[in-house]
């Protein structure tokens, strides 16, 4: 049996690994920081994403594979790197507990207002823990289902095309909007998950092609993101999408079935299945890292305590005013990690090479 | 599975079994408010009238009506919650009564809440009473459905037969916060034995500010959008009348000239439709009299559209959304520097409506 | 002598000798048609207790020199045989070596059924669902050995494993076979279909009531709220109440003989049923939710599947009533985590949804025609993977 990713998995993989609650506040997003027609920053963002992914295929082709701690531990000391696992290993900790706690407080807007979050939170933590412990091959196979599970709702934007009008989207491109830097890296954020393929370097081999999977990842996640944001701009005016929170959840309480209507109290329930795997991939992350520092410790034990360790964290920020601050915070944070961090790899990679070449 | 798995699942139930309970919200313990009506008082304050289905079958009343005055309607809310033993939601909320008094101040201001709480549907139908709106929803007509399901159904199907627009709470505050359109609601009173329509109502930013008659309605209906299904009944002269049915219409709006001060714009429609009646001179099967026929509906209806549109400027309200095509015809600059209702109120604007006979029924 | 022969032995002579011969055989049942899988069209006949009449049941299908018997002794003090077969140059040999090493490597005292058999020696013996498919019928034994999988079973017992098996394969029959090809893929459907009704109908149901009222459309809100207002109890009690009645009916109907189960079902289905609804018990529609997922989950041909389905549904349904429709998605996360976690020697349950083959999915989802058919299914990891030829 091949113990290497597959490509059409990997793909769905980092496809879920990406997609998370974002979208359902992304036309908001748009409209807000970039006016009108905002939904073309949604293809912009997608070629800075892909510049990155450029950057991490070089890594993969300079090191051959090699995994990314092999690289840095070979030019940088333990004393330097063993800390920097760490810290990162507790911002993608922190950083994928928080979307859960995330997506439990945009629940609690329309049900269960008055539980506990942390309790949801923790059934979510407890979810992402039933992968972790299973290993990438499991969170792998578990991608594929939840992907088919919740794609079919892209089918659902069709309800909207009686009520779409093109006279809405304007011909002026992002005109009335209010900051494009800080809109353009919150934007990000909803692409975020694809830097992570760094680590499954060890678990790809030249039948996985990581790098063609993560371009095909990153280009449905874009489609999807820009066809529901292009849907929005045509559904509602510029205005109100600058005052609606999450247009998504808006348009899908829109749509009426004859057998049950409001679907949005269903359908976010299954949002919690993109959103599982994005606490998955940094939890996941995080333990690939701890596993270099303490090596003797069983993955599974370590993904119990970086789960402790991240749901107890995000017990601090309360009220969603505060998550959302943390996750912004946490999210800039991250975006610097996705693009330092290949380059780094590939001065270090650059310096290996001129260092063998002159022995 | 492992014995990991097994504990992941005990930890699962024990958290299962702490939450949940406090947000129960279990159907035969919740009163539904299918209805609320908005009046204003003397004293300013707001009369609020809702009407909550009783599904009882024992009950020989199969609704209660309550009435409060209050501030803003969340006030309303647990006032109202005060005087039954059921918890009152808003979830099942589809209908607004909003008396003409109230929309005369303007809407949005009063009614953040309805943005606000995600409980309520956006499908919920917004209709405007000329008259006393929580009388209109106390009422009980003998021959007709419960009040609220009245009102509910008789809005859904005039709306899908176009008389009326469907104007729901997303249609409403998409209208109102695009720059480029004003919205519109339709108008209901009361009478004797029923519930009627009087008409659409006509609004600059979110108040009132004046109506369109019912018979008019049909064609604010073509020069707003596109329709389907309608019918038209047209009286050319006196006792002759053609009766257009499964009309079909298409707008089209040309921006001819825009710039900061002056507008020319030229609505084309064009309709298709079976004759279902015609009590004229003319023999039907003849196709230079149909062409006749066409053509003086055409130049009747253009007429009337025309018409209308005056009506509208003199009141500045773009209630047709011609000012969407002529930002759209414009550089950002230019419209935003540009007052669109004044423009708007000078504006050259003519409408073109052509109707072809698609068929003309049975007989000749 | 007389008395030998009337106590029916044979009696030999030759010359002056007379022997009495016992020529008495074990007892044994004759073939009948399989009381778990029955088909409409299609052969009748079903594996009996006796091994050789399995394997001769075998034979007379398959026909071919590379058909393998392996026989094991199972079971310290039973000392039961063991059958592993399988098609040489078609299963793939490590399927056979690692089965044949798991059954010999079982510590048991004695194993008195297939079923019981597989429980010993699946991967993950703590999983409420089956990993191995068994089936009484020669027909479906045959197909899984065309297919390349490998076939299990004890002397003793009427049922034959195959190995391995695919979450999915416990939704096909061998129906569908003998239907038109569109008619058995529109049976697939529909299994499917049965599957998420028979998971989530009731629990969708407690989840609306106690939690999401806003879901009802207008017209049903009134009907349900009626027919609500007199059940003195919280919808997921009801709904438990109801689907344990279910479950009694079902259970003291399979211990019955036909024909007082009849008397039950009617006795469970309109007396139960209608007074409990009349006496404001239950809720007509509730009564509606857990008939039809209680038909629903029969209609998967596997009893075994289906009766782990119901146990499913049951956490399904008190996590929907405790959390509503979080809960409901939670569970069904809980669900499609545990399968993905599981394997069937060593091969992905899942498959071919994960790992992905779009190859097989035309044998899976739908049964597509027979000239369709040109590949073994991907998780038998055939050495001879194209059908048809029996080359190497």
């Amino acid at each position: 049996m091949r113990n290497k990713l597959s490509f059409f998995h990997t793909t769905i993989m980092i496809y879920m690994f990406q997609s998370g609650v974002v979208i359902l506040s992304m036309p908001h997003i748009l409209a807000y920081y970039f006016g009108t027609n905002g939904w073309l920053a949604v293809i912009l963002i997608s070629l800075i994403v892909n510049v990155n992914i450029g950057f991490i295929f070089l890594v993969y082709r300079l090191g051959k594979g090699r995994s990314v701690f092999e690289i840095l531990e070979q030019s940088v000391s333990k004393v330097i790197l063993f800390p920097l696992y760490i810290a990162l290993a507790i911002l993608w900790t922190v950083l994928g507990s928080l979307v859960s706690k995330d997506y439990v407080h945009i629940f609690q807007l329309f049900s269960f207002p008055n539980t506990p979050p942390m309790l949801l939170t923790v059934l979510m933590g407890l979810l992402a823990l039933m992968l972790l412990v299973k290993g990438i091959f499991v969170i792998e196979r578990a991608a594929t289902i939840f992907f088919w599970l919740i794609i079919w709702m892209l089918l659902l934007l069709f309800a909207f095309s009686y009520d779409f009008e093109w006279v809405r989207l304007t011909p002026f491109v992002f005109k009335e909007g209010d900051n494009f830097l800080l809109g353009g890296l919150n934007l990000l954020k909803g692409f975020l998950g694809y830097e992570l393929s760094l680590f499954l370097f060890p678990y790809s081999d030249k039948r996985t092609k990581l790098i063609q999977a993560v371009i095909i990842a990153n280009v449905m996640i874009t489609l999807v993101y820009f066809i529901t944001c292009f849907i929005a701009y045509g559904f509602y005016s510029l205005n109100q999408l600058k005052g609606v929170l999450y247009p998504v959840i808006d348009m899908m309480s829109y749509i009426k079935f004859p057998f049950v209507q409001r679907v949005e109290n269903l359908f976010y329930g299954f949002f919690m299945f993109t959103n599982l795997f994005s606490t998955v991939a940094y939890v996941w992350a995080a333990k690939e890292a701890c596993q270099r520092v303490f090596k003797k410790v069983k993955p599974g034990i370590l993904a119990v305590v970086l789960i402790i360790i991240g749901f107890s964290a995000i017990a601090i920020p309360d009220v969603t005013g505060e998550v959302r601050e943390w996750l912004a915070f946490l999210g800039f944070f991250e975006i610097g990690v996705a693009f330092i961090l290949p380059v780094l790899l590939i001065l270090v990679l650059i310096t290996q090479r001129i260092m063998g070449g002159a022995r | 599975m492992s014995k990991k798995g097994v504990r992941i699942v005990a930890a699962f139930l024990v958290i299962m079994m702490m939450a949940g309970c406090g947000d129960e919200r279990i159907l035969e313990r919740l009163g539904f408010i299918e209805s609320q009506s908005f009046d204003l008082l003397p004293n300013g304050k707001l009369r609020i009238t809702c009407s909550i289905p009783i599904a009882d079958p024992q009950s020989e009343q199969n609704r209660k009506v309550i009435a409060i005055d209050a501030e803003s309607s969340k006030d309303a809310k647990l006032e109202f919650n005060k005087k039954t033993s059921l918890t009152l939601v808003s979830g099942q909320l589809r209908n607004l009564l909003i008396s003409k008094s109230v929309a005369e101040q303007g809407l949005w201001d009063k009614f953040d809440t309805f943005g606000r709480d995600p409980a309520i549907s956006p499908q919920v139908n917004i209709s405007i009473v000329n008259g006393n709106a929580g009388h209109l929803l106390e009422k009980d007509y003998k021959q007709h459905p419960p009040t609220d399901k009245y009102v509910n159904r008789l809005l859904g199907k005039e709306a899908r037969a176009h008389t009326i627009p469907k104007m729901t709470l997303y249609e409403f505050s998409r209208d109102l916060l695009d720059d480029g359109i004003d919205s519109i609601a339709p108008i209901i009173k009361e009478e004797e034995d029923n519930i009627t329509l009087d008409g659409i109502g006509l609004f600059m930013e979110s108040k009132y500010v004046t109506k369109i008659d019912t018979e008019e309605a049909i064609i604010l209906g073509f020069l707003r959008g596109n329709l389907q299904r309608s019918a038209i009944d047209v009286e050319l002269k006196k006792g002759q009348q053609v009766m257009f049915n499964s009309l079909t219409s298409k707008r089209k709006v040309k921006v001819e000239h825009a710039d900061t001060e002056r507008a020319k714009v030229a609505i084309h429609v064009h309709l298709k439709g079976s004759i279902l009646e015609y009590t004229g001179p003319l023999k039907l099967d003849n196709p230079s009299n149909r062409r006749e026929i066409a053509k003086t509906v055409s130049e009747h209806l253009t007429e009337r559209a025309n018409k209308m549109v005056k009506f509208m400027q003199k009141h500045q309200v773009d209630s047709l959304g011609i000012g969407q095509y002529v930002r759209n015809s414009l550089s950002h600059n230019e419209w935003q520097s540009m007052n669109w209702r004044d423009v708007y109120s000078k504006a050259d604007i003519k409408c073109y409506v052509h109707i072809k006979i698609r068929n003309i029924g049975k007989s000749s | 002598m007389i008395k030998g022969i009337l106590s029916g032995n044979v009696a030999l002579f030759h010359e002056s000798d007379t022997y009495i011969v016992d020529v008495y055989g074990p007892a044994a049942r004759a073939i009948e048609q399989s009381q778990t899988e029955t088909v409409i069209t299609g052969p009748h006949d079903a594996f009996t207790e006796q091994a050789n009449s399995n394997l001769s049941l075998i034979r007379e299908r398959l026909k071919s020199s590379h058909l393998k018997v392996i026989k094991l002794e199972v079971g310290e003090v039973a000392k039961s045989n063991a059958y592993i077969l399988y098609i040489k140059d078609i299963a793939n040999m490590d399927y056979v070596n690692e089965l044949a090493s798991r059954i010999k490597a079982m510590e048991i005292d004695t194993v008195y059924d297939t079923n019981m058999l597989i429980q010993c020696i699946d991967d993950n013996p703590s999983s409420i669902f089956p990993q191995f498919i068994s089936t009484e019928r020669p027909d479906t034994a045959v197909s899984k050995l065309s297919d390349g999988k490998v076939l299990c079973f004890l002397d003793g017992s009427p049922s034959i494993v195959s190995v391995p098996a695919s979450f999915f394969e416990f939704f096909t029959s061998s129906d569908d076979y003998y239907q038109r090809w569109a008619i058995g893929s529109a049976t697939r459907l529909l299994r499917l279909v049965a599957f998420i009704i028979t998971i989530t109908f009731t629990a969708v149901y407690v989840s609306i009531t106690t939690f999401h009222y806003e879901m009802i459309p207008e017209h049903l809100l009134l009907s349900l709220t009626e027919s609500r207002n007199r059940v003195p109890f919280p919808p997921l009690y009801e709904a438990l109440l109801m689907e344990t009645t279910i479950e009694l009916l079902r259970e003291a109907g399979a211990r019955l003989p036909t024909k007082i189960g009849q008397t039950i079902g009617i006795v469970g289905g309109i007396v139960i049923g209608q007074s409990a609804v009349q006496a404001g018990f239950t809720s007509n529609i509730l009564v509606i939710a857990v008939a039809s997922s209680a038909i629903a989950s029969f209609v998967v041909p596997n009893y075994v599947m289906s009766a782990s389905i119901r146990l499913v549904r049951f956490g399904l349904i008190i996590l929907a009533g405790l959390l509503g429709n979080f809960g409901l998605a939670a569970g069904i996360a809980a669900v499609v985590i545990h399968l993905s976690g599981l394997t069937s020697l060593g091969s992905s349950y899942l498959s071919p949804v994960a790992p992905f083959h779009s190859s097989d999915w035309k044998d899976v989802f739908i049964r597509a025609p027979f000239s369709l058919f040109t590949r073994r299914p991907s998780q038998s990891k055939s050495p001879n993977k194209i059908r048809n030829k029996m080359r190497k």
